[in-house]
């Protein structure tokens, strides 16, 4: 099975444990990557596999607060393969890494969060503090 | 299928559309010696025009086969060893695993699943990819076939004949409500189509057929009517005071002329509200209850004067037509239900108490889809009123328009109403029942009425697809409150070529007169005509 797999080749940054009372809910850890403004935080996420998985997408959502274009308020994740692009041969594992890598490119583009993705449009240094900033408030693993 | 020739129009039946879908099926693989299933997704991906398909194929098959994933050798089966599926990581043998051509290999069930996520997502699924995201291999309708569940096979099947008629810039769906048929338009100009369900509509903006109204002013008309729907939810009300007594009076019938309940009996226009007496010859025969400039100025929107304060002056202008707009509509549907009553009861009645073969009841079918028809024509013609700004214009439109419904009007009671008198036998002989003769009558009454409305449409269709062009060199000086003085009575008998009704050789007196205003042949005993009342001398 999937999360069998998923446990024992474990991705570096990335750790995910199914729940004890739902095994189709999972708590996830993400550290924030190396040279990008999350850097040094550690960042909680809850995954969830709906009835249709793995033909309809998980739920992934972040439960640590975090500024980035691509992630709302609520925690909801733009992204592709969450979505439309999504594919039953892709795995949870692969998910989690494009989150990842999300938080290494945010692309203010294809925005979730307007105010946000204006903020790194038209000032990115200072969007980029914003985010450090956010990260040792809010992700300080504390 | 031959005799296409000179059609504007084809209505494809799902079986029709089938069997082109087929041809062209064949007729592409065999040019390009490729699989049937292999040329229905190129076929889609090119949106079923084949010359364009088979020019891009010629010249680089190598790119079409990759923007359309289509493989160009099917991987082998690796021998019959244990492969992990890379949906489900479960083992099976290679006998139960698939692959859409490509080396990305899947158990069935999990295929499954995957074509029925992808066909319950829409018709996107006539371009399904492998599952791997780094493969763009596509998922032919054989594999469909083999891995789907039955209901799902049924369904992608139907999404190719969908795509077949809408991608096709010349078929569309037929948009009546459970009908199943296309039509394909041929030539250009006049787009009003007519179904196989009876359906008419307009081919080029599929709202309902809306000829001499152009699409763009259909699409102004019904934009404006969503946004003033609130303002006009009183006008649909079905019930209105009768302006005598007040009390309020149902319309339960298509024509508009009411006739309050006893012991009032006052007999009134639906539209204007105004005494039904003074819509023909006490008026000097004019009908004026169209208009909108004549009925404001005669205040008879007093009944109204509430509202009318409350409502500005651009809302009250829009009222008058959206009101005539809406009761014609009505009107018609209710038509609608007499000609399929006439059909299922009525007919059958008359022959058996007048003896009268149903073949010579026909009048009664042509005066019902007459009706219709003109119902449909006239319910536009408020919307093109709407618009019209042109002041002479507008008051040439007017009388032509004037003149059509109140024809339409004597010819809708007379189907409505005359007709019920032949149709209600008394048993209890408290009434002498009608004659034969009188019958006799009463068909030629409707059948002549029926052929005059016509004519008055016909001019009215005629005048407005010129774009009332004939108005501005004939019409000077025009008023409307004489009908002798009739504006441009060169463009109202222009282009009447053919007369409905049988000519007599001479002026014989002993053959009827015909009526100098609307050509029906009277009987020599009446000195006015029976059908619009004009006097013979
Ligand atoms: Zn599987
Ligand atoms: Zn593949
Ligand atoms: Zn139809
Ligand atoms: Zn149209
Ligand atoms: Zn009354
Ligand atoms: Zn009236
Ligand atoms: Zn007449």
């Amino acid at each position: 099975m999937e999360t069998q797999r998923l446990l024992s080749e474990p991705a570096p940054g990335i750790s995910a444990s199914p729940s004890e009372e739902n095994m189709r809910y999972f708590n996830v850890m993400i550290l924030g990557p190396a040279q990008s403004p999350y850097e040094g935080g550690v960042f909680k996420l809850e995954l969830f596999l709906p009835e249709e998985y793995p033909m309809a997408a998980p739920k992934v959502r972040f439960l640590t607060k975090i500024y980035h274009p691509n992630i709302d308020k609520l925690g909801r994740i733009c992204l592709d393969i969450l979505k439309d692009k999504w594919s039953p041969a892709l795995q949870i594992r692969t998910v989690l890494l494009s989150i990842q890598a999300l938080l290494s490119a945010p692309n203010p583009d294809d925005p979730l969060s307007d105010n946000i993705a204006k903020h790194w449009k038209a000032n990115e240094a200072e969007a980029v503090e914003t985010a450090k900033e956010w990260t040792r408030l809010y992700a300080s693993g504390a | 299928m031959f005799g296409n020739y000179g059609q504007r129009y084809i209505v494809l039946t799902e079986k029709d559309i089938n069997e082109r879908q087929e041809e062209d099926i064949g007729k592409v693989s065999a040019v390009l010696s490729i699989r049937r299933e292999e040329a229905c997704v190129l076929l889609h991906h090119y949106k079923w025009n084949i010359s364009k398909l088979s020019d891009e194929w010629f010249a680089d098959e190598e790119k079409v086969r990759d923007i359309v994933g289509l493989l160009l050798n099917g991987i082998d089966l690796p021998n019959s060893r244990k492969l992990t599926c890379g949906i489900c990581f479960e083992g099976y043998s290679s006998d139960v695993m698939s692959s859409a051509g490509c080396d990305h290999f899947y158990c069935h069930e999990c295929w499954e699943g995957y074509i029925s996520a992808a066909i319950s997502d829409g018709p996107g699924c006539l371009s399904l990819r492998c599952p791997d995201p780094s493969c763009g291999a596509m998922v032919l309708q054989n594999m469909i076939n083999k891995l789907a569940k039955d209901d799902d096979k049924v369904r992608y099947a139907r999404f190719i004949l969908r795509a077949y008629v809408e991608d096709s810039k010349k078929t569309k769906w037929c948009p009546a409500p459970d009908c199943t048929c296309a039509v394909e338009f041929v030539s250009d100009g006049n787009y009003d189509v007519s179904c196989n369900c009876k359906f008419s509509f307009c081919w080029n903006c599929t709202e309902e057929a809306h000829r001499p109204v152009n699409c763009e002013t259909v699409s102004r008309w019904i934009l404006k009517n969503s946004a003033e729907s609130e303002n006009m939810n009183w006008i649909l009300a079905n019930s209105k005071p009768c302006p005598k007594c007040k009390r309020p009076i149902e319309k339960n019938q298509g024509c508009m002329h009411m006739t309050c309940t006893p012991p009032c009996k006052f007999e009134f226009c639906w539209l204007c509200l105004g005494s039904w007496a003074e819509h023909g010859e006490r008026t000097g025969g004019f009908y004026a209850c169209n208009r909108y400039e004549s009925a404001k100025k005669e205040g008879v929107y007093d009944e109204t004067e509430a509202r009318r304060e409350r409502a500005k002056n651009s809302l009250e202008r829009y009222m008058h037509y959206y009101e005539r707009w809406a009761s014609n509509q009505t009107s018609r549907q209710k038509a609608q239900a007499d000609l399929q009553k006439a059909e299922k009861e009525q007919l059958a009645k008359l022959t058996d108490v007048f003896g009268i073969p149903e073949t010579q009841l026909k009048f009664i079918i042509e005066a019902w889809s007459q009706i219709i028809e003109c119902r449909r024509v006239l319910k536009w013609t408020y919307a093109y009123g709407y618009y019209l700004d042109d002041k002479v214009k507008s008051e040439f439109f007017e009388y032509l328009q004037g003149e059509a419904e109140s024809g339409l009007e004597r010819l809708h009671q007379c189907a409505e109403k005359d007709l019920q008198s032949f149709l209600t036998v008394r048993s209890d002989n408290t009434e002498p029942a009608p004659s034969i003769a009188e019958f006799g009558d009463f068909r030629v009454k409707l059948a002549g009425l029926t052929s005059v409305t016509r004519n008055y449409f016909e001019n009215l269709v005629q005048a407005l697809e010129a774009g009332l062009e004939d108005v501005h060199s004939t019409a000077q000086g025009t008023t409307s409150s004489n009908a002798t003085n009739i504006p441009s009575k060169k463009a109202v008998t222009k282009g009447k070529t053919k007369k409905q009704l049988p000519r007599t050789s001479s002026d014989n007196s002993d053959e009827g007169w015909p009526c100098e205003r609307c050509t029906f042949i009277n009987p020599s005993s009446v000195d006015a005509c029976s059908v619009c009342d004009k006097h013979r001398y």
